[in-house]
């Protein structure tokens, strides 16, 4: 079993970061590796289906946000914005997925929903700036989705166990692995472009406005597809991590532990309690109220009906 | 990489759906009831995050990329399934914690559950008994009443379909008294073979369950 980053490193040396994945998973779960990239395939295209889908926008359930991508897209085409297009890109296909995301659309968690964002905007967008075979991006997802798992051995992967680190963070850290590996670097390039994204992810507290995956997720998936472009960008130059990635993990997981339960995803801390959070909070928690009486209303209509039924 | 799933939350709506999910497979029935017990912190974010639509439509047997979910009350409504929510702190678990209580007309099941992020489920406690229940493998859950020999006969049943067994643990409430045994397996198991199992000697009931998806 790959159970730690140092172990990944000596058995990638001078191998394809997938393959090891790959074969590491037909020998332990007996799942051959036909079915995993055909798995991750159909992964793929949901998250392509949900970027198209996405841009054009729309309100989410908590009507805070869901209109990011559209004008993000918008100043795209009019020739409007100023960074490259990889880098908007990467900030739109992340906003798109979001999105989706808030309206219960379809997704996929990578490694979360409220995280769902990050990766599919590194990867697609780099996929289409860079001319990468779509089937490299299939590998890719092979890698962060082991890089994912490595994670998980020793951290719950929840903004309620250990505060957005745990989530956007190692969404990022994924990413930047799987972006260095579509751009041909070495595993331990992988490894260390994972390293350095979540090093500065660290102690990045859960704190969702009215408890809603709205605000800061959305727009925090997207500053962070580019915080982990830039870390793949870094490792591919040659810099590593001081710290490795084993203990930057151990890390993550004191400091979940040391965050105070207001800001692990309980929306009682942080922007949740601004006095804009509060106020948003208390509005859905009354229009929560409404529906529930309306439904309360619906059923009893319901019955009385079923009722009359029963009589005539 | 985690499922495709109906946003927003994977703890919140894949794992929780999965845990609602996982009730309605042992229930085995037409649910006309459910009440899902929150542990506080779930409690505080459950509704912001959907977890009322997804919990519901696992329970009502949605899987966790279905699009209706969520409609999933609405349609549990229009099944004629009563549904309540209610909170109770219930110690040292998982932030994400809900104990599911659904019952059909003839049986009822109770399941308790964490949702540990990314879709993943630790289902701890199964009508009573202690479990180890993560849906990710097909699994024979069985409660019969405890005595000597039981355990090699259902393995050896198990022997004999040629199926290799991952898992085996077993918890009781009382020496000689109700008893319940969890078995994971590698691969399917045929009705044949489960239909053995059920007729076994104090075998109260058997129920196998694919990975919950
Ligand atoms: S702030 Fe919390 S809810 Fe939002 S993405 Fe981060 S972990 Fe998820």
């Amino acid at each position: 079993m790959i159970d730690s980053f140092k172990k990944l490193g000596e058995l990638a040396q001078g191998r394809d970061l997938a393959d090891v994945f790959l074969e590491s998973d037909a020998r332990e779960h007996g799942v051959p590796a036909e079915q995993i990239i055909e798995a991750l395939t159909k992964r793929r295209q949901v998250m392509r289906d949900c970027i198209e889908r996405g841009k054009g926008g729309g309100t989410s359930m908590g009507k805070l946000v869901g209109n990011e991508a559209k004008l993000l897209n918008e100043a795209f085409l009019a020739g409007k914005t100023f960074l490259d297009p990889l880098t908007v890109k990467a900030e739109l296909y992340a906003l798109s997925v979001m999105g989706e995301n808030s309206r219960m659309g379809v997704i996929v968690a990578a490694p979360t929903a409220g995280a769902g964002g990050v990766v599919p905007g590194m990867l697609l967008a780099l996929e289409e700036e860079r001319n990468v075979d779509p089937a490299k991006t299939v590998r890719a997802l092979v890698v962060a989705g082991g890089v994912g798992s490595i994670v998980a051995l020793s951290a719950h992967i929840s903004g309620a166990a250990g505060g957005c680190q745990n989530e956007v963070g190692v969404a990022t850290a994924m990413g930047a692995a799987a972006v260095a590996y579509m751009m041909d670097g070495t595993p331990q390039q992988s490894i260390s472009a994972a390293a350095l994204a979540l090093k500065n992810t660290l102690g990045l507290v859960c704190d969702p406005v009215g408890g809603l995956v709205e605000v800061p997720c959305v727009k925090r998936n997207a500053l962070f597809a580019v915080h982990g472009l830039t870390a793949a960008q870094l490792a591919l130059a040659g810099v590593e991590s001081v710290i490795p990635m084993d203990e930057v993990v151990e890390a993550m997981v004191r400091i979940g532990r040391a965050l105070p339960r207001g800001l692990k995803e309980t929306a009682e801390g942080g922007l949740a309690t601004t006095a804009t959070g509060c106020a948003i909070g208390d509005r859905l928690k009354d229009e929560a109220n409404q529906r529930r009486a309306q439904r309360a209303e619906e059923r009893e209509r319901l019955a009385h009906e079923r009722k009359a039924g029963v009589a005539s | 990489m985690g499922p495709v799933m109906v946003g927003p939350s994977s703890s919140h709506t894949a794992g929780t759906a999965r845990l609602g999910r996982v009730a309605r497979e042992i229930l085995d029935d037409d649910p006309v009831f459910v009440r899902f017990v929150l542990h506080p912190p779930l409690a505080a974010t459950y509704r912001g995050h959907g977890s009322d639509f997804a919990l519901v439509g696992g329970s009502i047997g949605l899987n966790v990329d279905d699009p209706r979910i969520p409609e999933a009350i609405r349609i549990a409504e229009q099944m004629g399934v009563e549904i309540e929510f209610a909170e109770e702190d219930m110690g040292e678990v998982h932030p994400n914690t809900v104990r599911v209580e659904i019952r059909s007309r003839s049986r009822s099941v109770q399941i308790a559950g964490s949702s540990i992020g990314g879709g993943v489920i630790d289902v701890f406690n199964i009508n009573g008994f202690s479990a180890h229940f993560k849906g990710d493998s097909p699994t024979l859950l069985l409660f019969y009443r405890d005595r000597p020999g039981m355990i090699s006969e259902i393995t050896g049943i198990i022997a004999d379909e040629g199926i290799n067994i991952a898992s085996l643990a077993c918890s009781r409430k009382q020496r000689g008294k109700d008893a319940f045994m969890q078995i994971d397996v590698d691969s399917p198991m045929s009705k044949e073979a489960l239909a053995h199992i059920c007729a076994t000697p104090d075998v109260a009931e058997a129920k196998y369950l694919d990975r919950i998806p």
